[in-house]
């Protein structure tokens, strides 16, 4: 897939993605629904578990590339000036950065 | 029955107005073109509007009903809620009146290349399909190109010179699943850019309004499918039924 596919690609990554975060909210809320932890502790175990750190982690992942895709297109739709298109878009891709790095920090920093 | 219909001469007016009409049913009046045209006889011959047909074939008398687009000659006039509003095809330029500009919206559906591409020996006879192939092309060789779909799809209205519209990927789509044409590869790769196909956000506006029953929105979606090689099902596109303008 060259340079040219890109848009092929981001409906692909959106699509994909969409479906991951539904399987694994549906996952997440079955967990809670049919064996819930009982206490702070339980609950911390299951979400460090090095399964679950993953799978949150791929889900995070999922839903950044999500919105990358959804607000790239948002201004592609809108915005018509370059400069102003460039640079929303670096704003969008700085704030979903971050957001990325904090997500990597909450779930790499072990609490008691 | 009181009918608010956009006017504009552009020799004559500085800009658009919307002008009453009144006017008293008859037994004969059935459809919402055959009042308009008795408007234009009786009160107004000014009143300037494009009709062929008159039976939903040729699309030449699609307008903005009551804010949703439709072709006139089809559509039950004593169902509208009053006053009932008429306009242009909403994002087309106004020529006069009800009547717009199609010049861009033809554009785009030239540029997909609306005929078959075959550099084979011509045959004899015909070039042949089987049945199950023919049965492909339903749901997307019956557009009449009247352009209800373009000019209320959101992403025409943004991008309306590089978005080619809901007509004319459902045209793309009719002649990719074309078994007689040899261009099939060619076809996609000229669609995968970032705006001829992909600015689709499937709202389904096209689907929603076309006259025909056509879905425009499905024919988006095999294409995107076609393109990633993943099966979407055998057979044409599915019509349906329309829902009646209010």
């Amino acid at each position: 897939m060259n340079r040219k596919h890109t848009a092929l690609r981001g409906w692909l990554v959106q699509r994909v993605s969409a479906i991951y975060m539904f399987l694994f909210i549906v996952f997440f809320l079955t967990h809670f629904v049919v064996d819930p932890p009982q206490h702070y502790a339980e609950w911390h175990a299951w979400i460090t578990s090095a399964a679950m750190s993953i799978a949150t982690a791929a889900f995070f992942a999922a839903l950044l590339a999500h919105a990358w895709v959804g607000l790239r297109d948002v201004l592609m739709d809108y915005v018509h000036a370059t400069i102003a298109r460039v640079a929303l878009l670096g704003l969008v891709g700085f704030g979903l950065t971050t957001a990325g790095v904090w997500v990597v920090r909450i779930l790499w920093t072990r609490h008691g | 029955m009181r009918f608010s219909i956009f006017r504009y001469n552009p020799e004559r007016d500085e800009k658009p107005y919307m002008q009453a009409f009144d006017i008293e049913l008859k037994p004969t009046d059935r459809m919402l073109l055959d009042v308009i045209l008795r408007i234009r006889d009786s009160q107004d011959d000014s009143l300037t509007l494009r009709k062929s047909c008159r039976e939903g074939v040729c699309g030449s008398d699609a307008i903005n009903i009551n804010g949703r687009n439709g072709l006139a000659c089809v559509t039950p006039v004593r169902e509208l809620k009053e006053p009932v509003e008429l306009r242009p095809l909403p994002t087309f330029p106004v020529v006069r009146d009800l009547v717009v500009d199609m010049t861009r919206f033809y554009k785009q559906y030239h540029s997909i290349k609306p005929y078959l591409v075959n550099d084979e020996a011509v045959p004899e006879k015909e070039r042949l399909q089987s049945p199950e192939d023919r049965d492909k092309l339903d749901g997307s060789y019956e557009c009449i190109l009247c352009a209800c779909c373009t000019s209320q799809c959101p992403s025409s209205w943004w991008n309306p010179d590089k978005f080619v519209g809901p007509a004319g990927l459902l045209q793309a789509y009719r002649f990719i699943v074309d078994s007689r044409d040899r261009v099939t590869q060619e076809r996609l790769d000229d669609l995968t850019d970032p705006y001829r196909l992909f600015r689709c956000r499937t709202i389904m506006n096209c689907t929603e309004v076309c006259p025909k029953g056509l879905s425009p929105s499905r024919a988006i979606e095999r294409i995107r499918l076609e393109m990633v090689k993943v099966d979407h099902g055998e057979g044409g596109l599915a019509l349906h039924r329309v829902p009646p303008i209010r």
